[in-house]
């Protein structure tokens, strides 16, 4: 009997969600194809997943065969590309600061002649270091083509001083390096980005999600309806008779203005026609004024003595089906993106999957939490916003943990996005064992039957606060 | 209607005619801002608290003592000297494995960022002049880290390779001084202009504080809006939507002198390098957020909509605006989008002006775009003025 009436519970509130999601296109939206334009557009932005050919310049007063050689080999460079070749620093310099290019190459006057009398010739090379993504790159690829010189200068020196061609590359560098890049061998952007930022994403609008769809109830003063409907049948009859029906935009403008020339000032009025909540309900639609009676006959509901805490948290469940169920797919949709071509193994998969469904979860909770917590949706959106929308910044991925500053870092230890990406890059880039990411998979799981937990007791008590249903 | 607060109530209660000129419609505007806690927030409290929040985590600004390994299967002299010289440097904070497992190990729990291996029989190869070498294993995952762990290696590895050869020339009756000079025969000068620490907060604050302007202004702007329509009060002539705009963005670009003065100033970021050019891009920039923001209330016709659907937008619009991806990198039909989006010129614009002191005749492009999508937002809106509202025109 009473695992029926939980059932009931959860299918009369994804019902009811449903119905709202239906005749709202823009709820509807927000929860079904935003985060399935996001994951997409997120992937399309990072398609070309390495930098290459950026703009740069070189000043040559040096005009040697060399020189040539130097100038040659850095446009040859993947990463980098000789726009122009520039003959005065104002000149270069102007062109910097147009942003024609990132970088300037002086090849100074005595090249030439430092390196065939055997002296050191340096390159200059001066990046505009405030654009860092393009400075790193080119300061790579430039170290890059020094070292292809040197190293071609000193063996071709070597050579002509007698000694054999393999044992004057031995000889130019005795102890060379082996750069290893340990996962992601490539430097794909894609995967170092692209799979990181949708996650991030996909929590900034859960969140947003969370807190709306139990804010627009408080928000409308519907919370009261919806836990009647939920609970009983009987309630449901009761409340639904009342409530006017499919009232378009202007028409309930039309109403409330004659609401307002009544002088009857009723706040329920204006919510149930205007924000379409009638569509719940029978066709027949009743004038504003008899409407009036719903506020004799909602706060009974609302502050009905026993708000069954089960009911409420299957209820809760019910109403966030839908947006679990559309996250669940999409998040299936940005992990096989961003699953690499080498072989992932299926654990790992699994394991990555199960901590962003937590997330998920844990998102909408939190939503909900700052939401109910505030009693106002636009204060739950705020608080959301504050805190979802920077928490990339702070999660570790394209700033190292490490370097954040102390104090910094409790704010990030506490953010569950920190977390999910270091299960994520773990598990999906460094093909770490499953069993070292369990804690994260845990931690994620006890967040998030805490906060679900934590809904529906705030849920109780916001039922229990009717007078403050309402607030913008 | 639905209730806002009890002095909104009261005007519902009584329907007033939308205020239509100018100044009424500045002054109307700036105190129904002020009125609105929601508003008051969104447009200034907001903005102030990131200036603050956001550069928060980059305040060590340089990447410095990454935690590294090093499996040494040599332990020869040489090697021995590789390890210390590792140690010595500034950019890595050194720890010894035994194998290479734990040293993954290590990786995959976070722990240390890479690790260097030093083959058995190094010292061996180097004297008796065969091939021999080093790996450096860095954490692909993690870009900032990897290339501070290779270049920290490279650089230890480098200055002991160096001095190798050096002994072998001098051994060979080379001059000492000379044989220094040929360490490398040609060497890289690097002079970072403009950010010369290279902080990685001095790279992305600056832009980011024109995402956060522009978010919070067009959330603001599209919240009054759609609280208006609403109360059925968004309809106003075309001198009263100025007027509206202009209140908007009077206060926001308050807020903005807020982070080329005080903001930028207090983390010691490269600022200021063009104040009046900086200052000119605010005044074209904030209107043309706040008529977009305006455009946007119209349509989203509610409230709260602007939060939930603004709020995720940052991320993307930064990555197409071209800063810290570059543009040419996009697909083709994304860079023709993106200049729809203010921030788009505005970084930029921003960035040049105020960080690298270009001229305004250099950033003309930025300033044209600017204002060609300031007239483009306000005639979509005088045109959604006209659309939306026959009957008024039909009363006067």
């Amino acid at each position: 009997m009473r695992l029926t009436q939980l059932s009931e519970a959860f299918i009369r509130s994804a019902a009811y969600e449903r119905r709202f999601l239906h005749k709202n296109p823009w709820d509807l939206t927000m929860v079904v194809w935003i985060p399935l334009l996001t994951v997409l557009l997120i992937w399309w932005i990072f398609s070309q997943t390495q930098i290459t050919n950026l703009p740069i310049g070189v000043i040559d007063q040096d005009n040697g065969p060399v020189a040539n050689t130097a100038v040659r080999y850095l446009d040859a460079s993947p990463t980098l590309s000789v726009r122009q070749m520039y003959y005065s620093a104002a000149e270069a310099e102007a062109a910097i600061l147009q942003r024609d290019i990132y970088a300037v190459v002086i090849i100074p006057e005595d090249f030439s002649r430092n390196i065939l009398s055997s002296k050191s010739a340096p390159l200059i090379l001066q990046v505009n270091a405030q654009y860092g993504t393009h400075s790193g790159i080119i300061q790579t690829g430039v170290q890059a083509v020094a070292g292809t010189l040197s190293a071609g200068v000193e063996i071709q020196r070597l050579i002509k001083q007698g000694m054999a061609p393999s044992q004057a590359a031995i000889a130019y560098s005795p102890i060379s390096i082996q750069r290893i890049s340990l996962f992601n061998a490539a430097t794909d952007y894609q995967q170092f980005l692209a799979s990181t930022v949708i996650p991030a994403l996909l929590h900034i609008l859960a969140m947003v999600i969370g807190a709306t769809t139990i804010g627009r109830e408080l928000r409308d003063k519907q919370l009261g309806h919806w836990y009647g409907f939920i609970a009983s049948a009987q309630a449901y009859d009761n409340l639904s008779g009342n409530i006017s029906a499919n009232i378009s935009d202007s028409a309930s403008a039309s109403a409330s203005a004659s609401a307002n020339i009544s002088g009857n000032v009723n706040n329920n009025v204006a919510d149930n026609t205007v924000q379409k909540i009638a569509a719940l309900s029978q066709p027949a639609a009743k004038l504003p004024n008899s409407t009036a009676k719903d506020n004799t006959n909602q706060k009974p509901v609302s502050t009905l003595p026993s708000v069954h805490m089960g009911v409420l948290l299957f209820g809760l469940l019910g109403k966030y089906f839908w947006p679990m169920l559309a996250y669940g797919l999409w998040s299936i949709l940005a992990l096989w993106l961003a699953t690499p071509q080498e072989s992932v193994a299926s654990s790992a998969v699994f394991a990555t999957y199960l901590g962003l469904l937590l997330l998920m979860m844990l998102s909408f909770w939190l939503g909900a939490i700052f939401t109910l917590g505030s009693f106002s949706l636009r204060m739950g959106l705020s608080a959301t916003g504050f805190i979802s929308a920077p928490s990339y910044a702070f999660a570790g991925v394209t700033f190292p943990y490490i370097a954040i500053s102390d104090s910094a870092k409790h704010w990030s230890d506490a953010l569950p996005l920190t977390h999910y990406l270091k299960l994520h890059i773990a598990q999906m880039q460094m093909q770490a064992p499953v069993a070292i990411s369990l804690p994260i998979l845990y931690g994620l799981a006890i967040a998030t039957v805490v906060a679900m937990m934590l809904t529906a007791l705030l849920t109780k008590r916001a039922l229990a606060h009717p007078e403050r249903w309402g607030a913008r | 209607m639905p209730p806002l607060s009890t002095d909104h109530n009261a005007k519902v209660t009584q329907p007033q005619p939308p205020v239509q000129g100018f100044f009424a419609s500045f002054f109307q505007t700036l105190t129904d801002v002020f009125k609105d806690k929601g508003i008051v927030l969104m447009l200034i409290i907001a903005p102030i608290i990131y200036g603050f929040f956001y550069p928060w985590p980059y305040s060590s600004e340089v990447v410095n003592h990454v935690p590294v390994g090093i499996v040494d299967k040599d332990n020869s002299d040489l090697s021995r000297t590789i390890v210390r010289y590792a140690s010595a440097s500034p950019q890595l904070d050194t720890r010894r494995f035994l194998d290479e497992q734990s040293a993954k190990e290590a990786i995959w729990a976070d722990e240390i960022a890479g690790y260097m291996v030093i083959p058995s029989g190094l010292e061996q190869n180097v004297l008796s002049g065969k091939a021999a070498s080093v790996s450096v294993l860095g954490n692909g995952g993690y870009f900032l880290l990897n290339k501070n762990v290779q270049m920290g290696f490279l650089k230890a590895v480098s200055t002991v390779s160096a001095g190798v050869k050096i002994k072998k020339s001098v051994a060979q009756g080379a001059y000492a001084p000379t044989a220094a000079q040929n360490a490398q025969a040609v060497p890289l000068q690097i002079v970072p202009l403009y950010n010369q620490t290279e902080g990685y907060g001095a790279y992305v604050v600056p832009a980011v504080s024109i995402i956060i302007l522009q978010q919070t202004l067009l959330m603001a702007t599209a919240m009054l809006i759609g609280t208006w329509y609403e109360q059925r009060r968004h309809q106003t002539s075309i001198s009263g939507w100025l007027g509206r705009i202009t209140a908007l963005s009077t206060l926001s670009f308050l807020i903005g002198c807020f982070y080329y003065g005080w903001a930028f100033e207090l983390h010691h970021y490269p600022r200021g390098q063009n104040m009046l050019g900086s200052l000119l891009f605010l005044l074209l920039f904030c209107p043309t957020v706040a008529t977009l923001g305006c455009l946007l209330g119209l349509w989203f016709r509610q409230r709260e909509r602007s939060m939930q659907i603004l709020i995720f937008s940052s991320l993307p619009m930064f990555f197409v605006s071209g800063y810290p991806w570059p543009a040419d990198q996009l697909p083709t039909f994304l860079q023709i989008v993106r200049w729809f989006i203010p921030t788009t010129p505005a970084i930029n614009t921003s960035v040049q002006l105020n960080q690298m002191g270009a001229s305004i005749s250099q950033v003309a492009t930025g300033f044209y775009a600017l204002a060609a999508l300031w007239a483009l937002y306000f005639a979509l809106l005088v045109w959604l003025r006209w659309y939306n509202a026959p009957k008024r025109r039909q009363v006067s």
